[in-house]
């Protein structure tokens, strides 16, 4: 069982490298990371991008990139297509955004998916390693779905169980978010933690367990009973493994908290049927992408190999 | 403006003692809070309900206990119904929600006729005391409105505007949060959130900066702002931190208590009286600063 980023870490120089896609590497702070992550064994990395960016870049941050493939392209589209059919044929285990709208990666996968017979709801996987906590946890869908309905949630919710059986967890536990509180009655994302609970037990979502909580006050403080600041001891806690958001701006809001919170680190990917695609955030720095190229690089292991034990 | 928790305290002591009415207690609550205020001098309580449910609390409080005003009314309603009479006419500073369940207790407190409702909207401002921060600060509405119309944001704006003015900010920073800070029609809360903005730099929210769309790494970390091109004096700096609906509210908050250890407590704003709701999301260690906080808004609303 994977349990937190530096058992991702171990495993990435492990069982590295993996081939890489990156998909337009024009940015300092990304390219810093392909280098590093070559670096560390984590992966052999593919470019496809605009040469004389690429170059220049690679240039700046003293990467030798000379014994690297590179594929040269400058439509945005085209770089998305060809980098994420590469994932889907198998040359690649992996691949990574650059400088390119998420957007046009997430067509890119939607449509690799639907030949392959899957037509899936593309969701981003936002997994929290957070001191003091025995386990993997994350948030999802944190970059897709704007306000997804009942279906594309369980979809989301399955696209994020089958992350956590390849992290080693056999039977992930879901707790559906909501901002369901004493007042004012139901709201929607209630109705669908209602609704994903049943799915739950005809066993629709896979192998998982979904919990009462739909809040984080009903997880430390069940039954809402008065507590202390001084008491809160989430090692002690029946954490969830994984958070489904209500909509993607609560999502955005809650997993970038990250910014704020001192004991919190994060990684996020889409995991497609195929293998992950690494889509770090336009404010992410070097170091939290390389994270990301680690857990990468960790998922495709698990595809490859199996659960982890 | 404030710096921390302590200086509440500090601000609240000075006020002199208030008067809080505390309805209805029909059977046993926790009254830690309370005695703690009443201890330190900031309060005389007066309590409407049963008096069985009380004497337990009165009997700990040993000599203190005749300070506690009791006024015998078993029906909740009723109880509640004389505490904002009391208010209104004066009797009382401050309304304490007792042991009522918060649905039922706002039904009659934001009732326009009998209530005390005095804005379009009451919202609730979650107050932080962030480890490591320099002063206070503000997310807003953590709890009453559940998906707020444009028109309702405006009030949810002002009424934390006021209360970030009773707290001693003078020119508060507001980051007005969504998903992306790209403004974006397939996501409304862009939309509002741009809309805010440009009413601030036209000047109708009075002295403040409000920047929005923000997304929350742009609003609270000045370096991943300027990485994504987003150039203001909010970023990183934000005092205030507008939600785009409950659900981002409500969870955020407990994110911050739960996750960040960061003490919260809370007040309601756009009503005419400073009301405790006493939630539960809120700390037990906060439960004072959130006499503290009606104290400074008595006169103030």
């Amino acid at each position: 069982m994977i349990r937190s980023f530096r058992d991702m870490d171990r495993l990435a120089s492990e069982k590295g490298p993996k081939r890489l896609v990156v998909l337009a590497p024009e940015d300092e702070e990304f390219m810093m990371a392909v280098k590093s992550s070559a670096e560390e064994g984590y992966t052999r990395p593919v470019l496809i991008g605009d040469r004389e960016k690429m170059e220049r870049l690679a240039d700046q941050v003293q990467y030798d990139i000379s014994g690297t493939e590179q594929i040269y392209e400058k439509s945005r589209q085209a770089i998305a297509d060809l980098g994420i059919s590469m994932l889907f044929s198998g040359e690649v285990d992996i691949a990574g955004k650059g400088q390119i709208p998420t957007a046009f990666i997430y067509r890119a996968i939607i449509r690799e998916e639907s030949k392959v017979g899957k037509g899936k709801v593309v969701s981003v996987i936002s997994m929290w390693d957070i001191e003091g906590l025995e386990h993997l946890t994350c948030f999802t869908d944190t970059g897709v779905n704007i306000t997804p309905d009942y279906r594309a949630k369980a979809e989301i919710v399955r696209n994020a169980v089958f992350l956590f059986h390849l992290l080693g967890y056999p039977r992930p536990k879901i707790c559906v978010l909501s901002g369901k509180r004493g007042i004012n009655g139901d709201i929607p994302s209630y109705q669908d933690y209602l609704e994903l609970k049943k799915a739950a037990a005809s066993g629709e979502l896979g192998s998982c367990e979904m919990m009462a909580a739909t809040s984080f006050l009903d997880i430390f403080s069940p039954g809402g009973r008065a507590f202390r600041l001084d008491g809160v001891d989430i090692g002690r806690t029946e954490f969830p493994h994984i958070m489904l958001v209500p909509n993607l701006a609560t999502g955005n809001i809650l997993v970038k908290l990250d910014f704020a919170l001192k004991n919190v680190r994060r990684r996020s990917l889409v995991m497609s049927s195929r293998g992950p695609i690494i889509i770090p955030s336009r404010s992410d720095f070097q170091d939290s992408i390389l994270g990301e190229i680690a857990a990468g690089v960790t998922v495709a292991e698990q595809i490859k190999g199996g659960t982890a034990s | 403006m404030m710096t921390n928790f302590n200086q509440i305290r500090d601000e609240a002591k000075a006020k002199g003692k208030k008067r809080v009415v505390i309805a209805p207690v029909p059977m046993e609550m926790d009254f830690s809070a309370l005695s703690a205020a009443l201890g330190s001098g900031l309060i005389s309580p007066v309590v409407i309900g049963s008096s069985d449910a009380l004497s337990g609390w009165v009997r700990g409080e040993g000599r203190r206990a005749s300070e506690i005003e009791i006024i015998e009314e078993s029906d909740s309603a009723k109880a509640l119904g004389m505490a904002i009479a009391m208010l209104k006419k004066g009797g009382a500073d401050i309304l304490m929600r007792g042991a009522m369940d918060p649905n039922r207790f706002l039904d009659t407190v934001l009732d326009k006729e009998k209530g005390l409702l005095k804005e379009r909207v009451a919202s609730l401002v979650s107050v932080f005391d962030p480890p490591g921060v320099e002063r206070v600060t503000f997310a807003t509405d953590t709890y009453i409105n559940g998906f707020p119309s444009v028109v309702e944001k405006i009030t949810i704006t002002e009424n934390v505007i006021k209360l970030a003015g009773v707290l001693g900010f003078a020119s508060p920073k507001i980051a007005a949060l969504s998903a992306i800070e790209q403004v974006n029609p397939a996501i409304p809360s862009t939309l509002d959130a741009a809309i805010l903005s440009k009413m601030a730099e036209r000047g109708q929210f009075g002295n403040v900066i409000l920047e929005g769309p923000l997304d929350i790494d742009c609003a609270v970390n000045r370096r991943a702002a300027t990485r994504k091109g987003v150039h203001s004096a909010v970023t990183g700096q934000g005092d205030i931190y507008l939600v785009p609906n409950v659900e981002a509210g409500y969870l955020m908050a407990q994110l911050s208590v739960f996750i960040g250890s960061t003490p919260m407590a809370c007040a309601l704003m756009g009503v005419s009286r400073p009301v405790v709701l006493n939630l539960p999301f809120v700390p037990m260690e906060n439960r004072l600063t959130e006499i503290e906080l009606a104290i400074l808004l008595c006169g103030r609303l």
